[in-house]
């Protein structure tokens, strides 16, 4: 049985024509078959998702669940109840496990859907690549020679090996949306304190963002709709977290980009970007039928800011382990951790200010225009194990470079929608590329809409990888 | 600034003992940190270019007449 899509399947659910334990066992079946070439999986949880399946089988409103029945993992620093959240590292397997699931977990479940497993990922969310030495590297489902991304790696090498409709992952410099463009699914990172991050593991408290993945605009929208919403109760423990009322993007889908104004970003995004990634920008607004060209200012600064306040937060994070099990760390980690523990405070407040400017300038573009597109990537998927990236006389280093197009985006807390092209390269046609749609703070429903057009549109698509 | 002076100092100074074999990437990475700290400092900001991390006071539960 082919899982399909989430709205599909929880449409069949939620009429009694097919069971939620059907789904479930689907994809469970799906994670034995393909997750030894692929491995996504870093916990598989079979017992607890075939009980709750049953569940809504019999739940007395099944029927008004949009996500009856449909299987999902979450990357491996969300709680998970029984289980250490091991955040792609070995130190914290030594945790107590989880006491509940994280917030989004349940508001996810509470909608219908069943958790069938956590994924693998960056140790502690730092890197983009995802050769994680501890448990392998998460091989890209279409092409397994190459990586998946990171650090929200398994998260869409699951989506995009047809593991399960829809995965949660966290974004801070990049982290949903390399893997959605390397992986060739959907991906959203809502605005900066749109979702709370409650029983997560962080990285950077004032970067961190969490978001779906999805293989449909409208799975992506039916997920990030599920996890929207106001916390009721005392001081929540995200204080990041900003209390705005569900605000539904599902319903407005079919407007696609009417109305809109659309442009393309140039300078910075033009030049770290190799033409694949140039040739799925220009194919989107070709799609979208905008020649307009924007420019933001200091893009580069706005990309070190985010560097050195996650170099600095995240080091912070984990000085008491830097100190007494340096060892223990990932290795391609390792060092920038102990570095940005030594980081000068000058430094990083200089950096929070440069945020701040950026995002004032920035906002004054959005008074013109409402979606920006930029490539997500500079690149499609390279080689498991590479070490430089190319960009005309440029020679980069790979790891921290993927993220050279995201970093500056997520430094202001936009809400993006990374969307699939294929064929964009010359020499990997096979490879997927994505392309930001980026839009002003909490219109989350702008990028959706233009991100459900391109799909109605045939330009951009994610297929479940073949020959697994 | 003398980076490797720097880091032994910070490092010393924080209780953070770098192994011998870490200390070449360490130096690495601080460089590149460097870097990027030339270019945030390198924007001419003005007195009131306030930075971007704000702190919300929290009231008790059931206080907050809003």
């Amino acid at each position: 049985m082919s899982l399909g899509d989430a709205a599909a399947m929880a449409g069949r659910v939620r009429a009694g024509e097919q069971s939620a334990r059907a789904g479930v066992e689907a994809s469970l079946a799906r994670i034995a078959a393909t997750d030894t070439r692929i491995n996504a999986f870093s916990a598989v949880l079979t017992e607890r998702a075939l009980k709750r399946a049953d569940a809504i089988d019999l739940h007395p409103q099944r029927a008004k669940m949009p996500l009856a029945g449909v299987p999902f993992a979450v990357k491996n620093l969300f709680d998970v109840a029984g289980l250490p959240t091991l955040a792609g590292s070995t130190i914290e397997r030594d945790a107590a496990p989880a006491k509940r699931d994280a917030l989004l977990v349940r508001r996810m479940e509470a909608h219908g859907a069943v958790l069938v497993g956590a994924v693998h990922m960056d140790e502690y969310a730092y890197g983009f690549t995802t050769e994680n030495s501890h448990y392998g590297p998460t091989r890209n489902p279409h092409d397994p020679t190459r990586i998946s991304g990171g650090s929200s790696d398994g998260s869409a090498a699951a989506v995009a090996a047809g593991q399960v409709p829809i995965t949660l992952g966290s974004d801070t410099n990049g982290s949903i949306r390399v893997p959605s463009s390397l992986c060739g699914v959907f991906g959203l990172k809502p605005t900066f304190g749109r979702l709370p991050r409650i029983g997560t593991y962080p990285f950077v408290a004032s970067l961190d963002h969490l978001g779906p993945f999805a293989r449909s605009v409208q799975d992506l929208a039916l997920a990030y709709d599920a996890m929207q919403g106001p916390l009721h109760g005392p001081a929540s423990d995200d204080p990041a977290f900003v209390q705005r009322p569900i605000e539904p993007t599902s319903n407005l889908l079919d407007q696609g980009a009417q109305g809109l104004r659309v442009a393309v970003l140039g300078g910075w995004f033009r030049q770290m970007a190799l033409p694949e990634a140039s040739e799925a920008v220009d194919a989107v607004a070709q799609g979208l039928s905008t020649t307009r060209l924007v420019e933001l200012p200091e893009v580069e600064r706005a990309r070190a800011a985010a560097f050195l306040i996650s170099n600095a937060e995240g080091a912070a994070l984990h000085l008491p382990d830097l100190r007494t099990r340096a060892h223990d760390f990932e290795p391609l980690s390792r060092d920038r951790f102990l570095a940005g523990a030594l980081l000068p405070a000058a430094w990083v407040q200089q950096a929070q200010r440069v945020r701040y400017w950026f995002a004032r300038r920035v906002a004054r573009v959005f008074e013109t225009v409402d979606v920006l597109l930029a490539p997500a990537t500079p690149c499609v998927a390279p080689i498991i194990g590479s070490e430089w990236l190319q960009l005309g006389d440029k020679r980069l280093p790979l790891r921290p470079s993927l993220g050279l197009l995201t970093q500056p985006i997520s430094c202001i807390g936009l809400p993006v929608v990374t969307v699939p092209l294929w064929g964009m390269s010359a020499t990997q046609p096979h490879l997927p590329i994505g392309v930001q749609l980026i839009a002003a703070p909490w219109r989350e429903d702008h990028a959706l809409r233009v991100a459900a057009q391109l799909q109605a549109q045939g330009l951009c698509s994610a297929p479940v990888a073949k020959g697994l | 600034m003398d980076h490797a002076a720097y880091v032994d100092a910070a490092a010393a100074a924080l209780g953070l003992k770098l192994a011998a074999e870490h200390r070449p990437g360490v130096l690495q990475y601080f460089a590149l940190a460097a870097d990027m700290a030339e270019l945030v400092q390198g924007l001419p900001l003005q007195l009131h270019d306030e930075p971007a991390n704000v702190f919300l006071p929290v009231a008790p539960h059931g206080a907050d007449p809003a």
